[in-house]
């Protein structure tokens, strides 16, 4: 539930069910700075990033490969920009055995094309685009010096839910210890494997955005630390 | 031979029959206060279930519809382009201008009998009238705003934390319910008391000029303009050539498909009298510009309709009486329908 992660601290204490999630983003195996940090790319280049945000959507929990908890109204907006958002709380039951976790990255052809939605589906988190209907799933902005255009900017909005399109991914992740784990995601990844010279900016569903998607969804991991 | 009655008399009885009319012409007109329609109309398309008509929420979202507190500059409103004399069309101005006197690159279409529609804008970009005004709202040449910064701007009102709380039982504004409750407004717009309304139930007789003029027009242009609403909802090329400053694409922008280039959704047809001028640029000033075109203006392209391939045979006769019958769309009680107007008890002008 989204709103859980605005009272994490008070769910934590009276909720024993509460099964917290954090995700974190890492570049080059260091937590994500926003705003200030510039970060060296190869040959002298320069990466900083201004926004960054995503859907996680339908969480299942799966225990070898059958589902043992499906989240119901399942949509979380993770904005590295909102350290709370960061903490999912999942409210599952008791002595829950489970080996994996199962989530969209991105919002479901279904609810793209039923209307506005309130909570973390709500268009004034700024997830939404406005020329056109359909949620952004997957928002990147910064500048680097790779970016040939006035101000080295880059923005990557990355959505579409009408095939051929259709730009949600399936994310699968094994968990070794349900105890105690992260779902990281690894930025410096994800940025290797763009072409910032000749494709900096993705504002609309096309198959650039998917082929983003796609690289977007690889780049997730589990860290027992 | 006739008997000529006493003036009095007369207009007494013309009065009388008028009301008999109205009150009869009511008997065909379903829902509640809140949505009229005919009985005989289709379905309309609009989940209501989604979001319920409420009298608070209506209101609520007219007075944001005519609040210009929806832009960067709190100068322009939703009715800035969608004025109710209008038609909820932009008078006079072939491509509607916003914010800092920006010029868009399209005639405000007119929003009439929304709740019927599938897809919003010229292009069908909008898939939701739920979702529709964050169109407007964000465009930097229309409002120059965006969604956020308009729940920001409302929650600082008073007005609203009272029009919220009657609507929501909550006062404090969403992005949701702002978007929503416009779009109740919206959805009451309904024009259907147009004299042809009255004819189809047998309130009212069209002219000898009026009804060739109907029979040209369902030879002719029901194809497409597909009564009751006026409009099949369809993308059409319909041959006005493509402005190349403008150089929009239409329904391509957002199907990415080439088949769909220079496609533009069929407009409804009522209240075409008001709604001057015509076409997605609005490059024709005058109904008599439109049906030229359509008679000797096409031109030939890849995605042209085809129906229009060879241009509509229509000599200068059928153009008047196609004329006449276009305005018995005319529906003078829905341009000055007090539900629609300027909400005076909750904004003051400027």
């Amino acid at each position: 539930m989204p709103i859980c992660s605005m009272f994490l601290f008070s769910l934590e204490h009276i909720n024993a069910q509460c099964l917290t999630i954090t995700v974190l983003a890492t570049f080059n195996n260091q937590g994500l700075i926003m705003n200030d940090t510039v970060y060296p790319l190869s040959d002298n280049h320069r990466i900083k990033f201004e926004s960054f945000k995503f859907y996680m959507t339908n969480v299942v929990l799966e225990n070898n490969n059958q589902p043992v908890w499906i989240e119901d109204n399942s949509y979380h907006l993770v904005d590295f920009d909102d350290l709370d958002s960061n903490q999912l709380c999942i409210e599952i039951p008791d002595d829950l055995v489970f080996n994996a976790i199962k989530f969209t990255l991105g919002i479901d052809s279904a609810t793209n094309a039923s209307g506005v939605k309130g909570g973390d589906l709500d268009p004034s988190k700024g997830m939404y685009w406005t020329w056109q209907s359909g949620y952004i799933n997957f928002k990147l902005e910064g500048t680097s010096n790779l970016c040939n255009n006035p101000k080295n900017q880059f923005e990557f909005h990355l959505g579409g839910y009408i095939p051929p399109y259709n730009n949600a991914q399936q994310v699968n992740l094994s968990v070794a210890n349900p105890n105690k784990f992260k779902i990281i995601f690894k930025l410096d990844k994800f940025v290797n494997a763009l072409n910032l010279s000749e494709v900096n900016h993705i504002m609309s569903p096309n198959q650039f955005a998917v082929d983003h998607a796609r690289s977007a969804a690889r780049c997730f991991e589990i860290t027992n630390d | 031979m006739p008997v000529r009655l006493p003036g009095v008399l007369k207009s007494r009885m013309i009065k009388f029959s008028l009301s008999a009319i109205a009150f009869l012409f009511c008997a065909f007109v379903v829902g509640d206060e809140l949505f009229y329609r005919l009985a005989s109309w289709p379905k309309p398309s609009y989940n209501f279930k989604e979001n319920e008509l409420t009298k608070a929420k209506t209101m609520l979202g007219r007075v944001l519809f005519y609040d210009p507190i929806l832009s960067a500059d709190s100068n322009i409103s939703c009715s800035s382009c969608h004025s109710p004399y209008n038609a909820f069309s932009h008078v006079d101005h072939a491509l509607s201008h916003g914010i800092h006197d920006s010029i868009g690159i399209r005639n405000a279409p007119v929003l009439i009998n929304l709740a019927w529609q599938k897809t919003f804008m010229w292009d069908g970009a909008i898939n939701n009238l739920d979702v529709q005004s964050l169109a407007p709202i964000s465009h930097p040449a229309e409002m120059g705003s965006n969604i956020s910064q308009v729940v920001k701007k409302l929650n600082r009102q008073k007005l609203y934390k009272k029009l919220f709380f009657d609507a929501y039982k909550d006062s404090i504004a969403t992005g949701e319910h702002t978007l929503k409750a416009i779009a109740q407004f919206l959805i009451t717009i309904v024009s259907y008391n147009s004299k042809y309304d009255k004819v189809m139930h047998q309130q009212a007789q069209f002219s000898p000029q009026e009804q060739n003029g109907y029979k040209i027009f369902k030879k002719k242009c029901a194809a497409c303009h597909t009564e009751p609403l006026f409009t099949n909802g369809d993308f059409v090329n319909n041959g006005i050539g493509v402005d190349t400053l403008l150089n929009d694409l239409g329904r391509m922008r957002v199907t990415q498909r080439k088949e769909d280039a220079y496609k533009f959704k069929v407009p409804t047809l009522r209240n075409i009298e008001y709604s001057y001028p015509y076409m997605h640029d609005g490059r024709f000033k005058k109904l008599g510009e439109v049906l030229n075109h359509y008679s000797n203006g096409i031109k030939q392209s890849e995605t042209l309709s085809g129906k229009l391939k060879s241009g509509l045979t229509l000599s200068a006769n059928e153009k008047v009486d196609l004329m006449a019958f276009l305005l018995t769309l005319s529906d003078k009680q829905f341009l000055f329908d007090a539900n629609f107007a300027y909400p005076k008890e909750f904004l003051s002008k400027q």
